[in-house]
């Protein structure tokens, strides 16, 4: 893996749609990373005249993500989205390291599984003692459709600095009944009622993308189904 | 006068427990039938049977929508074919927009109906005229469905749907629970604006208060998963004054 060293004042911003990533990311004073890992069903036009890494939907990849925050100030922001169906698997690995203070880190990770599909996220997150006045927080949630699709998550922190402000959260579950229904009363079959839902679910990722044009392209695909 | 729902013996259980014990009821086009009784009597499994909820079971009876058998349609074809059901704890959806969900709702019923699906500016003026009605805000579109909503608010989004939908029949679940006394005006005016000579509605309620606002041609007490008396709004000032002990069942 090389790494991407980001300098000083900096930005670095990039959306990956359907590829295995291996990136590492040195990030030195004030400089800025904000990255979408993007795994879902998609129509190819999207991504006409739109500057994006891409490739055709794999049926297995690993996402390896590791930032290093060497200098003060420094803003890491890292969405990851997967929806999988059939025998699909996906696996995420975020690393990050806060080694000096000041820097604020953002992970927000969410797995759609249907069929037999499988997801997987270790997410590691390190304060170090020098890093005073981090805000640092991960949140992982994820949505199983089917009894035989699966998912295994293992957030693990480690906090040695005392002033710092950190949050982390983890959680998988199925779709609401109670909102299922009060849909289907509404006159919506289930399996609208259902796409809806699932849209629901991933929308607050790709609502963070800041190519407007790409933003609007990915959530029209989504609603395109219905 | 046409008859548009007519309950036969209906019995329905949850969890293998029975709760409705053979209700009977016809209720025909233009009326409004007022449902009161002690908690736990069945109301709110009625409503639940009647719009196909699938955490209950009909164990036997039979229940029929303009002839058309309504146990034998899923919930969502019933609710195309015109029973609505103003939720007594309407449902978050974070992430549904308003606008998608109302959307979504209307096209479902155009679709049943054989009709095109709704333009998208006569959607919009459309949702404009009833939150009008309801004296709903216009952000209301791009909120998630009642998320964040106050008790009152949820209660007119309950109200607002049913102007959107022009269902035929219009189940009102305690829909005057948790509402102050303006809200419940707001509630009660829009239900009475949206009455119809070919639609009717059922008003489930604790209370009489509602019932001076909305006013029901019939009242029937139910108690113990049965209809035990029936009678005019009288019956329902009855009731308040010398509760359901009192009324000789």
């Amino acid at each position: 893996m090389s790494e991407i060293i980001i300098h000083s004042g900096e930005t670095f911003e990039k959306v990956f749609l359907n590829e295995s990533v291996n990136l590492h990311f040195v990030q030195e004073a004030g400089s800025h990373v904000k990255i979408h890992v993007l795994n879902m069903p998609f129509d190819n036009s999207i991504t006409r005249n739109i500057d994006i890494s891409k490739q055709s939907c794999p049926s297995e990849a690993t996402n390896n993500i590791v930032v290093e925050q060497v200098g003060e100030g420094c803003s890491t922001e890292i969405y990851a989205l997967a929806y999988l169906h059939g025998d699909e698997s996906v696996t995420a690995e975020t690393h990050v390291t806060h080694a000096v203070g000041g820097g604020t880190s953002n992970q927000l990770v969410k797995f759609v599984l249907a069929d037999r599909a499988r997801g997987s996220f270790i997410g590691d997150l390190k304060i170090a003692p020098d890093a005073q006045k981090t805000e640092a927080h991960q949140t992982n949630r994820n949505l199983l459709l089917s009894e035989t699709a699966e998912m295994r998550t293992r957030p693990q922190l480690e906090i040695y600095a005392d002033d710092v402000k950190a949050t982390h959260g983890a959680s998988t579950g199925q779709l609401d009944d109670s909102a299922l229904f009060y849909m289907q009363q509404r006159g919506i079959d289930k399996q609208k009622a259902r796409q809806l839902l699932v849209n629901a679910f991933m929308i607050d990722v790709l609502n963070t993308i800041s190519d407007e044009t790409l933003r609007e392209k990915l959530i029209n695909t989504l609603d395109s189904d219905l | 006068m046409n008859k548009l729902l007519e309950i036969k013996d209906l019995h329905a259980s949850i969890g293998g427990k029975e709760i409705l014990k053979g209700v009977n009821l016809v209720i025909n086009e233009g009326e409004v039938h007022a449902i009161m009784g002690p908690n736990g009597a069945g109301k709110s499994t009625l409503s639940a049977v009647l719009t196909g909820n699938p955490a209950y079971e009909v164990t036997s009876g039979e229940v029929y929508l303009k002839g058309q058998d309504l146990l034998a349609m899923p919930a969502e074809v019933r609710a195309r074919a015109g029973v609505f059901l103003s939720f007594q704890y309407p449902v978050e959806i974070p992430g549904v927009s308003m606008t998608n969900f109302m959307r979504a709702a209307i096209n479902a019923k155009r679709e049943y109906e054989g009709k095109e699906p709704i333009a998208p500016k006569e959607f919009l003026a459309l949702m404009r005229e009833k939150k009008k009605l309801l004296e709903l805000p216009d952000k209301l579109n791009n909120r998630s469905v009642n998320e964040g909503f106050s008790g009152g608010e949820k209660k007119k989004n309950e109200i607002f749907q049913m102007a959107m939908l022009e269902p035929c029949l219009a189940i009102l679940d305690e829909t005057d629970s948790g509402l102050d006394i303006d809200a419940l005006r707001i509630v009660a005016e829009g239900v009475n604006k949206l009455k119809t000579p070919q639609n009717a509605s059922i008003v489930i309620t604790h209370y009489q208060r509602l019932l001076d606002y909305i006013v029901p041609d019939f009242v029937h007490v139910l108690a113990d998963g049965k209809i035990v008396k029936t009678g005019d709004k009288t019956l329902a000032l009855e009731l308040e004054e010398k509760g359901y002990e009192g009324i000789n069942l």
